[in-house]
């Protein structure tokens, strides 16, 4: 059954926004689409709900709070680090559960310490679970992801740059990396090119090439608009040929296998990825470094480690996640009750002029509140 | 009940539909005059014909409005979502072939495949300062084939409704996704089907709606069968 009435809890998801010194910001439900579609991508439009303003202006419902909070901290110029809280209706076109529903959560906006910022982040929506499912603290687990040390993986692995790039950007997404893999274990050597372009690329004459290239751009008239150089199609010719030779050997690929199968409890991570790196003789020093900062900041906070799990290959195939992704899921359930992560890309590609650090979590009010109901009883019938 | 077919109302699609359907014994004839957009099938009752145009019979099948239709398989992939639980292929006709493909600028000599395309567009933001755009009128078809199959997010579709394959020289678009029956008009604009760009291999289809009625309905599966006789014969 749906509701579409606030929840009843949200009164002590405010206070506890306020304890914490989060500044609760209302952000409107009509939102200009062309941010959320540049960010998340074209899937996105599926799952929105669009319409467009009588000028043509693209607009939808408000599809979650982060970017809006993020937009909105731009626009009024606010010096950081500031800590914003939100809690109201999003609009989604899902195939179950209710197509408009309740969200809250807090960004965390220009807090240099990293660490300490991803502890908060965790200890906060931990805890803010706990205030609105008591009873039910004992049955939350939360499970973690780090993007940064399978960046460290890859970088040890002696993999170039490009290949990299591929790697991480498709992190998180298993169909696709395991599509990667299989490249790099059986690399296919470029073909087709024209015997012309294909002398000037051995010969490594570069600029004969983007001449070329220019000479052919200016002959069919596509120069005046083209988006992409010659210069830059030269350049990714030659490194496309560079990557097309890379090959992982056997051992290589086995190890970034074993790598992506970790899963652990996280008191137990440091010391697993230490461990692997030592056995892989990969040198993964500041990513570690910066995972156990992590670590001993969330036990400084009093988090109970022994309820979150490691999971290495856990992350959000998404330009602007940056480092630590987090859910937490009530054991038995698979509905995510909470998730968060770093997002420290996002405010500069939506136009914030200096880096900006960022980490922040939202809560799912609607599977919270079935969740509130299932423990007292309620069969979610009106009253 | 009444059985309706939507069939196309103009042009070849119109001639070729007629034609395979009298060969298959359903010769179809229009109720009062030439330009009627209403037939029926001579020695069946109970059967109707509803000529529209070939978006018009897709949406109508996704409606279930009618019980079958000749349409383009590209029309109905991309109007509907979860297509094959909705409606039914019954048949390809074998007329009104056209691909639906991805092309790039033929200059772009470092891209041949859609995992190209994908460090292209990973890359675009950076360099250009926005998203790698993609002009269509196939939404659709579109995501299912980059962020489904490809596993790529980052770009922006650009809406086309005519003339698509000239975005890319007028700058309004970075690359196409089209359809095309020889490829000529892509060649004549300096485009180039990917090698994995191929995203359907679209042809006339005769199309049932799934609708519950359908299951015991003779004449329904006689429609079908004469059809595919015929194609067979």
């Amino acid at each position: 059954m749906t509701r579409y009435d606030l929840p009843d809890f949200a009164p002590d998801l405010l206070a506890a926004f306020a304890t914490r010194r989060a500044e609760r910001v209302h952000t409107p439900v009509i939102q200009p689409a062309d941010p959320f579609l540049d960010m998340a991508g074209e899937d996105l439009r599926r799952r929105i709900f669009l319409t467009a303003s009588e000028t043509g202006t693209s607009l939808c419902l408000r599809p979650e709070f982060t970017i809006p909070v993020c937009l909105r901290h731009i626009e009024t110029a606010t010096g950081t680090p500031k800590r914003y809280a939100y809690l109201g209706e999003v609009f989604r076109q899902r195939r179950g559960g209710a197509e408009e529903f309740y969200q809250a959560g807090i960004e965390d906006l220009g807090e240099r310490d990293v660490a300490s910022a991803d502890a908060r982040a965790i200890v906060d929506a931990m805890d803010l679970l706990r205030v609105v499912l008591p009873g039910q603290a004992q049955t939350l687990s939360l499970t973690l992801g780090d993007q940064a040390v399978f960046e460290a993986v890859v970088a040890a692995l002696g993999l170039p740059v490009g290949w990299q790039k591929r790697m991480i950007h498709a992190f998180g997404d298993v169909g696709h990396l395991e599509a990667l893999l299989d490249r790099l274990a059986r690399p296919q050597p470029v073909t087709g090119l024209d015997p012309e372009i294909e002398a000037l690329l051995s010969a490594d004459r570069q600029d004969d090439l983007i001449a070329r290239l220019e000479r052919r751009m200016e002959e069919t008239g596509y120069s005046t608009n083209a988006s992409r150089s010659p210069a830059e199609i030269a350049r990714r010719l030659k490194e496309k040929r560079e990557l097309a030779e890379t090959r992982l050997d056997g051992s290589a690929l086995l190890l970034l296998r074993e790598f992506l199968t970790l899963r652990l409890p996280l008191a137990e991570a440091s010391a697993a990825l230490a461990g692997f790196a030592d056995a892989a003789d990969l040198k993964l020093g500041p990513a570690i470094a910066a995972f156990d900062a992590r670590l001993a900041a969330l036990a400084n906070a009093g988090a109970d480690l022994s309820a979150m799990t490691y999971r290495a290959a856990f992350g959000r195939p998404l330009d602007y996640y940056t480092g630590m992704v987090f859910e937490i899921v009530a054991s038995g359930g698979a509905e995510v009750l909470a998730g968060g992560g770093r997002f420290d890309r996002l405010m500069t590609l939506l136009g914030a002029q200096s880096h900006i650090p960022a980490v922040g979590f939202s809560l799912w009010l609607d599977r919270i509140e079935a969740l509130r109901d299932a423990a007292q009883g309620k069969t979610g019938e009106p009253e | 009940m009444t059985i309706t077919i939507a069939l196309p109302s103009k042009g070849r699609m119109k001639d070729e539909a007629s034609a395979i359907f009298e060969r298959a014994g359903l010769k179809i004839s229009t109720v009062g005059n030439d330009r009627s957009y209403r037939g029926r099938v001579d020695g069946i009752d109970d059967v109707e014909i509803a000529f529209l145009s070939a978006s018009e019979i897709s949406r109508e099948i996704g409606a279930g409005s009618v019980d079958f239709g000749v349409t383009g398989e590209d029309l109905v992939r991309e109007g509907l979502a979860d297509a094959d639980e909705r409606v039914e292929f019954c048949a390809r006709l074998g007329f009104g072939h056209a691909d639906v493909v991805v092309a790039v600028p033929d200059i772009w000599l470092d891209v041949d495949t859609m995992a190209d395309l994908g460090d292209v567009a990973a890359d675009f933001r950076t360099r250009h300062g926005r998203r790698l755009a993609i002009a269509t009128k196939y939404w659709r078809l579109t995501q299912q084939h980059f962020s489904g199959s490809h596993g790529i997010q980052l770009y922006r579709i650009v809406e086309s409704l005519g003339a698509t394959e000239g975005a890319p020289a007028s700058g309004s678009a970075d690359i196409i996704v089209d359809i095309t029956s020889t490829g000529s008009t892509l060649t004549a604009n300096h485009l180039k089907i990917l090698s994995d760009g191929i995203i359907l291999r679209s042809q006339a289809c005769l199309v049932r709606a799934r609708k519950p009625g359908h299951e015991n309905d003779i004449r329904v599966r006689e429609i079908v069968e004469r059809v595919q006789a015929a194609l067979r014969g």
